[in-house]
């Protein structure tokens, strides 16, 4: 790691403070959840993002059993349905950044709608994928991202189903961020993370999560002998999305993470939305009385 | 005359919406009393459908299923809606071919139907017009049979094409030429210097409402007849600045609202009963994260698809005992185009204070009828947020939030505005929102939220009674649309002759239920009895829980409001 990082959160260690908590963690040992919540607390720190400017959404399952062990305000919601929830609670009020966790199950099988829609809207939210290929917290059944022939909870005889390749789905959808990361590696994270924190639109980070417990076909030294930085491969444009394209087909020899794509010059949803053009306030500070006479139109 | 009942009938897309419209609007400035509601199919081209309009001087409410004049715009609803006239009644066409009708006019001369008929499509060519303007010419038909002065009608023509220069000019030649070339019939009574009332239907007066205290994003996917409250706020945004944003489905629809309600601004969103059904999942979850939530249901027939453009008092149950697990609920219908505007706005009230899910019922009937009302009263609902006072931010406690209180209401502040924080957590949890699986503290974490049910009922508004308090001949008990035929069977004279006191307990907060003064109704009154509409009198249960019985139930499911007439035929055979 940057000796300069470690420096900064040195100083910066009252502010990294106010999110640790003195709960019990009750992850496995060697889940990947350590590593990603010590990402996003290094990265909020260094993005000097305080604990009353940001919210945190969960989803339901093992990544969503962080909901209360991250001190700051937090939403536990409902399974599937993070990205509505977060992009609601985004819109209300620009001022606080809104990071929503949501599991492979989740995002690519119960919500997968919201997902393709929150893509498309470019909600202002940043969202994290932990992809750990399988249903953790319901005792290790297969998802919709599990390698085909994985001998799972209720697919004793593995599973048949072709896995799905969550980033070709996302970049087939013109998003505007998309990065990937390996639980293994938190320095990496935590800068992955901070430019989705400085991202004003959707941002996508998916984390290749290892989960010591029920996946055993792609355990952390699976992920650690193929990930590959995306800064040493050579002539490839992040501002190109044939580029992502053709790099994310791959989810079994070069694993690329890094920020895979971005499109800075798209206008997120609050830029665009019907009604809100040239208004700097904030939903949440305009509860008031509005007349309009029942013959009036915009 | 005391009730003036026209239908206008007319394929779906023949222009039958605006020629109803600009007669609506018309009678309600002369300043009569209007009601007027549409029946349609679930298609868009095709296939007779109608408009029913009744006016009067004195206050009205609700339809009379009988017809005095019928404007028939094509063949098929002459056929289809023919029957509906009454004897004696006044049928206008504009048809060409009479040949065609002949068994028609023969049926209207049996019943003593007055014909006024014009060659209405050649009229409007005559006057240089298109093929749809022969509608104006109708129109101006039966504004003469009427007896209106013509300058009411002609303002709103003026209004509805002020954009079109061109087409003003020659839809008030049209409106002349069917003016100046019939009979006139009926004298109708109007007030010479009545209040300006406005006419708006339900769903419209809902939109105003919402906006009138604070709601600033609207979220929705499309539904009948909920629609077109989002076609409403879509249309006002640019005026009002509200977010609206058609969604990719209910499920999300309800999350986005919640989301944006828990940062703390106000919005809601609007679907109908199989809508609902994919958001009682966060509704379970803004019970147990006691985060406010305003839904409203606008009801048609179900199950499943049912009769989509119909009217149906049919989904409370599915209001009150939706969502899985128990928690503080309230339930709130409305019954017309005035308490739609202030009742949307005591359920954000109710909302933010209570901490909890507040569901809002209308029906088709009411969120697609118009109705002449007083002017609303934009001060009427003062907006109470229920958030801790500035002053107390500061020294607020994690453990505020979900404090254990006697009501079970805990403090409430918005995310980011003090120090302190908490875990809106769906898990059971502490008062600081973190997770607890403990017996003692999750029994009485449990507890605290449901203890907001009785605090509720202490401080709901009671029943309201219309006629007198006492003694009635026959008394009724209900909510939403039923209001509306009860009320006008109360302002009647008589009852086909018969001298009866009525009386009516209704109910605009149902769920928790408020009991004395609704036990106080069955003391005083003898024979009391449940309108409502659907099959299995899902109130009346409600009711007769604790244990009242009612004497006898009205009911209905067929699609249709109450009429006049339903009230009436079981008035006369239960007293």
């Amino acid at each position: 790691m940057d000796k300069n990082i470690l420096q900064k959160l040195a100083e910066n260690s009252e502010k990294y403070m106010q999110f640790e908590t003195d709960r019990m963690i009750t992850w496995c040992g060697m889940c990947g959840n350590f590593g990603v919540q010590n990402a996003l607390k290094r990265a909020l720190t260094l993005e000097n993002i305080s604990r009353n400017e940001v919210l945190f959404c969960y989803d339901i399952g093992c990544s969503g059993n962080g909901s209360d062990k991250i001190e700051g305000y937090t939403i536990h919601g409902l399974h599937g349905r993070v990205i509505s929830l977060a992009a609601g609670a985004a819109i209300a009020n620009s001022r606080i950044k809104v990071i929503a966790e949501a599991g492979d199950g989740a995002t690519f099988s119960e919500g997968v709608n919201h997902l393709i829609h929150g893509v498309r809207n470019d909600y202002p939210i940043m969202f994290l994928h932990h992809n750990n290929q399988n249903y953790g917290l319901t005792t290790g059944q297969a998802s919709a991202c599990t390698i085909k022939g994985a001998k799972m909870n209720g697919a004793p005889y593995g599973v048949y189903e072709e896995p799905l390749n969550p980033l070709q789905i996302v970049l087939s959808l013109n998003p505007s961020f998309v990065a990937r990361c390996f639980s293994g590696d938190v320095p990496h994270m935590t800068s992955v993370f901070q430019e989705a924190l400085k991202h004003k639109g959707f941002a996508f980070v998916e984390v290749l999560q290892s989960c010591p417990t029920y996946n055993k076909e792609t355990p952390e030294d699976w992920y650690r002998e193929r990930v590959k930085f995306i800064e040493d491969k050579k002539d490839y444009d992040v501002k190109n999305i044939w580029d992502a394209r053709k790099i994310v087909d791959d989810q079994e020899k070069e694993i690329y993470i890094g920020v895979l794509y971005r499109n800075e010059e798209r206008e997120n949803f609050l830029k665009c939305v019907q009604g809100r053009k040239g208004l700097e306030t904030e939903l949440v500070d305009e509860v008031e009385r509005v007349v309009i006479s029942p013959a009036e139109r915009g | 005359m005391n009730r003036l009942k026209i239908k206008i009938g007319g394929e779906s897309g023949s222009g039958l919406l605006s020629i109803g419209n600009i007669l609506v609007d018309a009678l309600n400035e002369m300043g009569l009393n209007v009601v007027a509601d549409r029946e349609y199919p679930s298609l868009i081209k095709g296939l007779p459908s109608c408009f029913i309009i009744n006016a009067a001087k004195r206050e009205i409410n609700s339809l009379s299923k009988e017809i005095d004049i019928l404007l028939a715009i094509d063949k098929q609803s002459l056929v289809h809606y023919f029957d509906d006239l009454k004897d004696g009644g006044i049928l206008i066409h504009g048809y060409e071919r009479l040949s065609g009708i002949e068994d028609i006019l023969k049926k209207a001369e049996g019943k003593n139907i007055k014909v006024v008929h014009l060659k209405a499509r050649e009229t409007a060519i005559a006057q240089g017009g298109k093929v749809l303007m022969s509608n104006t010419v109708l129109l101006g038909m039966l504004w003469k049979v009427i007896g209106c002065d013509p300058k009411f009608a002609e303002l709103q023509l003026v209004k509805k094409f002020e954009d079109k220069q061109n087409l003003i000019e020659i839809n008030v030649k049209c409106f002349k030429a069917g003016f100046e070339n019939v009979e006139k019939i009926l004298e109708i009574e109007y007030p010479k210097n009545a209040e300006k009332k406005i006419i708006i239907d339900g769903n419209h007066a809902i939109a105003l409402g919402g906006i009138n205290c604070g709601v600033r994003a609207y979220y929705a996917y499309p539904m009948s007849p909920a629609s077109s409250i989002l076609t409403h706020m879509a249309e006002m945004s640019e005026k009002t600045g509200v977010l609206v944003k058609q969604v990719e489905d209910e499920i999300s629809t309800v999350q986005m609202v919640l989301g944006s309600m828990f940062m703390g601004t106000r919005a809601f969103t609007a679907t109908s009963g199989g809508g609902y059904d994919l958001m009682t999942e966060t509704v379970s979850l803004a019970g147990m994260i006691e985060c406010p939530l305003v839904v409203v249901i606008a009801q048609r027939p179900g199950p499943a698809t049912g009769l989509p453009t119909w009217t149906m008092q049919g989904d409370l149950n599915l209001a009150c005992y939706s969502s899985h697990g128990e928690f503080t609920r309230l339930v709130i219908s409305v019954s017309d185009s005035e308490d739609a505007f202030y009742l949307i706005q005591e359920a954000f009230n109710y909302a933010e204070e209570i901490q909890i899910p507040v569901i809002v019922l209308t029906e088709k009937y009411i969120a697609e009828s118009k109705m002449s009302v007083p002017k609303f009263d934009i001060e009427k609902v003062p907006i109470k947020r229920g958030l801790v006072k500035k002053e107390e931010l500061a020294s607020l406690k994690n453990s505020d939030r979900y404090a254990i209180t006697e009501t079970g209401v805990s403090k409430r502040w918005l995310p980011g505005t003090a120090g302190a924080y908490y875990f809106a957590n769906g898990d059971e949890h502490l008062e600081d929102g973190s997770l607890t699986e403990e017996s003692l503290d999750a029994s009485e974490m449990y507890a605290k939220r449901l203890r907001k049910t009785d605090y509720l009922r202490s401080i709901l508004p009671d029943p309201e009674i219309y006629g007198n308090e006492k003694d009635a001949d026959i008394s009724f008990v209900g909510w939403g649309s039923s209001k509306r035929v009860i009320k006008d069977i109360i302002n009647l004279e008589n009852i086909l002759g018969k001298k009866l006191k009525v009386n009516y307990l209704h109910f605009s907060y149902l769920f928790p239920l408020k009991e004395e003064k609704l036990k106080k109704f069955f003391e005083d009154n003898h024979n009391v009895h449940l309108i409502e509409g659907n099959y299995t009198g899902q109130f009346g249960e409600m009711v007769e829980k604790i244990g009242l019985k009612f004497k006898n139930k009205l009911l209905k499911f067929d699609g249709r409001p109450f009429f006049v007439e339903d009230a009436i035929s079981y008035i006369l055979k239960n007293v």
